[in-house]
């Protein structure tokens, strides 16, 4: 018996897991959150948006499993560079990726909102969700919106869920992606058999004066639906044979989510039609099926009730995972010194990173003030942007260390890593584009985020300079040169120490 | 402040291997170079440490290792010479380095004018190097059993449990800490982690990591 509190350590995942971890973040929220935007901007082109997206997800799926494969290190994306590039490109990286999960985190909060409503409304306990009005707080006497208030509730839940236990292990994870799945392919069966369905109208495939191109900044505003490998990278050193199963889980729930994602809002479109898609907005998907599942079921009444719950179950559990990821990708800085080295250390008594989660909620929870499409465009311009970065930083190792053992390469290189970087760099400019045009709000937070972490970085490198170790004078604040100045310091300590006696604690001598 | 270390292992054989093994347990970065493809491979199998095939001594080789951040290299292949090469060839292309090698007698004591410290696996084994490596704040006492290790640490002013009682932290499941500061009592629920002071703790290598979060920051 020990005299003290414990944790149990983490479980060891396995390929499954792995890859319903990739597929849980992925076939998570986006399919019922984004699926009704995209067809407000591609018509029933959407269809082509989810495919052509997992196409070019591929290639950046390629460079995530040759670098997953060559660096053991949790952490994704941004362990990754770390590695590979120097201190201010991969400050960065981080930088943006944490920034691309908060925001995922805010738009999943979003999603989940008018879902929730929805449910509610199915069983009658509201009115049908554009008919909610605010809530009104009876203490400061001002009104906030329901969808606002619920977004807020749900993130600040998990966030203090996660704050202070480490739980969400792969197998649950398994379970909640599973049930996913299973739900999303009764909508598919029960859609396609629909009478709704067979009279379905794909044509003209870009109504009004839209051309192919549409389909551009769709892609760039549902781009972040294919984030989840990054997913998977960020607990490699937890899945079982990694160097296997690491690029296995990436191609395998890529393929998956893809083919998914096509079933589902071909659906979709075929019976609530694009433009019926587009008007409800985030709770698409919820809508659609509740226009044709059975009703008058026993317990569930409503066969659609079915639909709505797995768009906020979706929601829920995709939130929970961002709220892990991004804490995670802020609990990695920390601990390369490239953020204040409170971010870097668990928390004494939860054993969690602690200030990485709280700040991440921060910022998350003043994102759900947000729109939710412009949540979603940020997010993805983020992701696009580290998408590239990865994609360089595989050309860059090759060419930098050629002598370095890579179980898995991949196939034809340098054209995967150039093609993910073209075309990832197509996406980034057309979605600047539609942003400039449609959300300039969205643009001028992303640009001052960058901005603000030039501040940052500068700023980290003053106060390490200040505490008057390691002074800049190549690169500035260099955090190996930290460490090193510690190691010497605590040898010459070591002759020294160890003889003081504290006389306080002879007190508890029997305890 | 981290204490993570970044640190170049040369030579992934027995030895190397075993300290690369502790040294990432540990919570620290490790990359190993080796010269035989077939070992490589094993080493990537292991999936702890990033692997660069070819020889050490070669300054592109070190140089693909990223030795200009590394904190530390320790050479630790079986030929003497060809260890001191490699501290050298680091010294020169990083001043700042902390070098260790490994040799294979006694009066190579003397080599220490060249590096900053030796070892004799055949007496000390892989116990020693990380604890060269890493320095004073953290020496691993034993090897028990199998892979349990006791380990003599001193907590770090800022780390997550300083200043706080044990049964104020929630250590992971695999860890006791066994004595009080500096060794002269049996630690007890309200002892407390005195920034400075050095504590005996047994952990498994599963969390060593998290252990070394905790009392080091």
């Amino acid at each position: 018996m020990s005299s003290h509190g414990e944790r149990a350590p983490e479980a060891e995942l396995g390929l499954l897991d792995a890859t319903m971890i990739g597929m849980g973040a992925m076939i998570g929220a986006g399919i019922f959150v984004l699926t009704g935007l995209a067809a407000e901007i591609a018509g029933p082109g959407a269809i082509f948006v989810f495919a052509l997206n997992g196409v070019v997800t591929a290639f950046t799926g390629l460079s995530y499993a040759e670098l997953a494969s060559a660096i053991p290190k949790s952490g994704g994306g941004y362990a990754f560079v770390r590695e590979v590039f120097a201190d201010l490109q991969s400050f960065l990286m981080g930088w943006m990726l944490w920034f691309a999960y908060m925001i995922a985190g805010a738009l999943y909060a979003l999603g989940f909102a008018p879902n929730f409503l929805e449910l509610l409304h199915v069983y009658g306990i509201v009115p049908p969700p554009d008919q909610v009005g605010a809530i009104a707080l009876p203490v400061i006497d001002a009104g906030i919106p329901a969808g606002v208030g619920l977004a807020f509730v749900a993130v600040a839940l998990f966030v203090a869920l996660n704050a202070v236990s480490t739980a969400a292990s792969g197998s649950i994870e398994t379970i909640f992606t599973a049930t996913k799945v299973t739900i999303l392919m009764i909508f598919v069966g029960f859609g396609v058999a629909s009478p709704m369905f067979s009279s379905a109208e794909f044509q003209p495939l870009f109504p009004g004066d839209r051309t192919a191109f549409a389909v551009l900044p769709a892609m760039g505003l549902t781009f972040i639906a294919f984030e989840g490998y990054d997913l998977i990278t960020t607990v490699t050193e937890e899945v079982k044979n990694p160097r296997e199963n690491i690029p296995k889980a990436i191609f395998v729930s890529l393929a998956v989510t893809v083919v998914v994602y096509l079933l589902v809002v071909t659906v979709a479109i075929g019976t609530l039609g694009a433009s019926g898609l587009a008007a409800a907005g985030e709770a698409g998907i919820a809508q659609a099926a509740t226009e044709f599942m059975p009703t008058g079921l026993p317990v569930i009444k409503n066969g659609g009730a079915v639909i709505v719950f797995g768009a906020v179950f979706s929601t829920l559990t995709a939130l929970n995972a961002v709220v892990i990821a991004s804490s995670r990708v802020a609990f990695s800085m920390g601990r390369e010194g490239q953020l204040l080295p409170g971010f870097g250390q668990l928390h004494h008594r939860f054993g969690t990173p602690f200030v990485a989660i709280v700040t991440s909620a921060i910022v998350m929870l003043g994102s759900v003030v947000l729109p939710t499409q412009s949540a979603g465009n940020m997010s993805s311009l983020f992701f696009l942007l580290s998408f590239i970065v990865v994609n360089g930083a595989v050309i860059k190792l090759r060419r930098e260390r050629p002598d370095m053992t890579r179980p898995y390469e991949m196939p034809l290189y340098p054209l995967p890593p150039l093609l993910g970087i073209v075309l990832n760099l197509v996406l980034t400019v057309v979605l600047i584009e539609f942003l400039i045009r449609t959300d300039p709000l969205a643009l001028v937070l992303s640009v001052s985020w960058i901005v603000l972490g030039v501040v940052t970085y500068v700023g980290l490198n003053r106060f390490k300079t200040a505490r008057g170790v390691g002074a800049g004078t190549d690169e500035i604040g260099e955090p190996d040169e930290l460490e090193t100045t510690d190691v010497d310091a605590a040898f010459e300590e070591e002759s020294e120490g160890g003889a003081g006696t504290d006389a306080g604690l002879a007190a508890d001598e029997d305890d | 402040m981290t204490t993570k270390l970044d640190i170049i292992i040369a030579g992934g054989g027995r030895v190397g291997f075993q300290t690369a093994e502790m040294l990432d347990d540990l919570g620290h970065d490790v990359r190993i170079v080796e010269r035989d493809g077939e070992r490589c491979e094993q080493i990537a199998d292991a999936y702890f440490a990033t692997v660069i095939e070819g020889d050490a001594a070669n300054p592109d080789i070190l140089e693909q290792a990223a030795v200009d951040r590394a904190d530390a290299v320790a050479a630790l292949t079986g030929e003497t010479g060809l260890n001191l090469a490699v501290c050298m060839a680091a010294e020169r292309l990083s001043p700042e380095i902390r070098s260790v090698c490994r040799i294979d007698r006694a009066a190579g004591e003397s080599y220490t004018r060249f590096v900053d410290a030796v070892l004799f696996p055949e007496r000390a084994g892989a116990r020693v190097a990380v604890n060269e490596i890493i320095g004073g704040d953290v020496q691993t006492l034993a090897d028990v059993t199998g892979t349990l290790d006791i380990m003599q640490i001193r907590v770090v002013e800022g780390a997550p449990a300083a200043n706080k009682t044990l049964q104020e932290i929630r250590f992971p499941s695999g860890t006791l800490v066994i004595s009080d500061d500096d060794g002269e009592r049996i630690a007890r629920p309200d002892t407390t982690l005195d920034p400075g002071r050095r504590y005996i703790v047994a952990v498994e290598p599963d969390v060593a990591g998290e252990v070394m979060n905790l009392l080091r920051g």
